[in-house]
């Protein structure tokens, strides 16, 4: 019965290694974007789904971590370096600001971290002297493990598919441990841990300043993908977009998340190529799945596998969902 | 020795006064019941014993440490903790990981996050020796929102006591219970160990006075008599007050 994570996870790395086989260089490509897109929408996925933080600011982090590899990248040219700046820069953003933004819940936290992103990019717009403006900046910085640069698609590819499966297997021995659990426990009933002795705040703040630091991570990642950064990475927009992303995939979950990442990068990339009008296109499919799909992409897949090959040990399955966190679709709609 | 010390407490929603100047000592040990009509300011009382409230006047000590104007996390690490009078439980989690939680908190490593709490082996024995001895082991795997109330209402009970306090607030552990569950629930307050001393907020007078040493009875946010079960039992005033002038039914 414990077994099914385990083989998940297996599943996940071997459709990860075997990927590149049978993709294009475009492929490739976008392949390493879906994963790089995954890291930020997992770490919004785990405030929202798991904390119950509904952060409309997240971008600020992957943002910051995108211009801390850019700006410090002209001088200093260490990829280990430059990612690990981009962590700490972005954690402690996340720390300073969680430090004032936790105290407020539900709507008001969205507004707060609302602002607290567009003042970023505020500041990233205005300061052009060192940030390029709207033009945006070219990186710099060459991905340099230390086998020499790493340009080819596959490389880097393997390179985000390594750093995917890093912080997936991360988070997931974190929402099963000690603290992981109680940022859970917050989210299903603030007053009881209260009174059970947590100090929910110091919880809350841990948990943010992680999920800060891993969206500074995926965005140090960006801009060595992109080499090309701008302000609109700060932008509110692309906050929403990734809200929209761990809604789609499913809330409450780890994987899902990713997935919501998975399908709507894929997705945009497919339509825009046929009509300019991929965002109406886009909202319809979003729509469809926010009213039938209830907890998102994973939910409906979790369904159909349950029909398909499930359907003789329901019961059992059932008392799998708890222990899994995969397909907690209990926690599906809490948005 | 004196465990819980209240003086002098007061506490106002605005224009209204809903506890005056109440003053409280609860020994080490004892069974201590507060009783009065609705709306004499029971609850309001534990709220702010615990912190949950914060108070206009006067001191909480609980063990010689105040705790009066502190956040109400800080209570359970003086030893003290509470039940709710509606169930206050994780609804959507097993009452295993319901009891995980309450262990977890007064753990020195419930910051760690890279370690399954279900590799702690003293938090996975202190779960299975309390469920079994509240008979809840064989409930173990099942959603808290799937048991039965009565069941719920121990599991209340039950989370209060997994950070072995000293002083145990429960707020009507026996509301809405059927007799017989009333009658089980009973039992196994009488059967805590001595080293939990209890406040408990109670109704059902057949249970204040089966586990009682001493009674204090609120009226209108005021003390109005503290002493022992059978001084309460023959006092006159407090049957017109609390029972309308009715007897009181004997346990």
């Amino acid at each position: 019965m414990k077994n099914r994570p385990l083989w998940l996870n297996l599943v996940l790395l071997v459709v990860l290694a075997v990927m590149p086989l049978l993709l294009s260089s475009y492929g490739l490509k976008l392949g390493s974007e879906v994963l790089i897109m995954a890291i930020f929408v997992m770490s919004l996925g785990l405030i929202i789904g798991f904390a119950g933080l509904v952060s409309l600011g997240h971008a600020a982090f992957f943002g910051a971590g995108a211009y801390t590899v850019t700006l410090i990248g002209d001088h200093l040219n260490n990829t280990y370096v430059l990612l690990l700046a981009a962590i700490l820069v972005s954690g402690i953003l996340a720390f300073i600001s969680g430090l004032l933004f936790i105290r407020s819940s539900g709507a008001y936290f969205l507004m707060i971290t609302l602002a607290f992103g567009q003042m970023l990019y505020a500041i990233a717009y205005k300061m052009e002297d060192i940030t390029g403006g709207v033009d945006g900046k070219p990186v710099l910085a060459t991905f340099d493990l230390g086998f020499g640069a790493i340009d080819s698609r596959l490389t880097f590819y393997y390179v985000t598919a390594v750093a995917f499966a890093a912080s997936y297997f991360l988070l997931r021995v974190f929402i099963s441990s000690p603290l992981g659990k109680s940022v859970r426990g917050i989210k299903e009933n603030e007053s009881r841990m209260t009174a059970l002795g947590y100090n929910t705040r110091n919880y809350k703040l841990v948990v943010y300043t992680l999920s800060g630091m891993m969206a500074g991570f995926a965005g140090g990642l960006y801009s060595y993908f992109n080499e090309y950064i701008s302000p609109d990475l700060l932008n509110w927009m692309f906050s929403g977009q990734a809200l929209i992303m761990v809604i789609v995939g499913g809330v409450g979950t780890l994987l899902g998340p990713a997935i919501g990442a998975g399908f709507f990068v894929i997705l945009q990339n497919y339509i825009s190529s046929y009509t300019e009008r991929w965002p109406i296109i886009m909202g319809l499919i979003f729509v469809a799945i926010v009213l039938y799909g209830r907890g998102g992409i994973i939910h409906i897949v979790s369904l159909i596998w349950n029909l398909l090959f499930r359907r003789k040990n329901r019961d059992q399955n059932m008392q799998h969902k708890e222990g899994t966190g995969i397909d907690s679709s209990k926690s599906g709609t809490s948005v | 020795m004196t465990l819980l010390k209240v003086e002098h407490l007061s506490k106002s929603f605005k224009a209204l006064n809903v506890l005056k100047d109440v003053s409280l000592e609860v020994r080490e040990g004892e069974r201590h019941v507060v009783i009065g009509p609705n709306g004499a300011g029971k609850t309001t009382l534990f709220n702010c014993i615990t912190g949950t409230l914060p108070i206009n006047q006067g001191t909480v000590t609980v063990n010689n440490t105040q705790i009066s104007g502190l956040p109400a996390y800080t209570a359970v690490g003086v030893g003290m903790s509470r039940t709710f009078q509606k169930n206050n439980l994780f609804g959507s989690l097993t009452v295993e990981e319901n009891l995980h939680l309450a262990i977890n908190a007064c753990k020195p490593y419930r910051f760690n996050f890279f370690k399954p709490i279900n590799k702690f082996t003293d938090v996975l024995e202190e779960t299975e020796h309390l469920l079994k001895e509240w008979n809840l082991w064989d409930r173990r795997d099942r959603v808290v929102n799937e048991l039965s109330y009565g069941e719920q209402r121990l599991l209340e009970v039950l989370l209060a006591l997994a950070s072995k306090p000293k002083i145990l607030l429960l707020d009507e552990p026996t509301s809405g219970m059927s007799p017989a569950e009333t009658i089980q629930t009973t039992k196994l307050i009488q059967s805590m160990p001595r080293s939990i001393t209890l406040l408990v907020i109670e109704h059902d007078m057949e249970v204040v006075f089966s586990i009682a040493d001493r009674i204090t009875v609120l009226h209108h946010g005021e003390v109005f008599l503290s002493g022992a079960p059978e001084e309460i039992k023959g006092d006159e005033r407090v049957k017109e007050i609390y029972f309308g002038g009715g007897t009181l039914k004997h346990a």
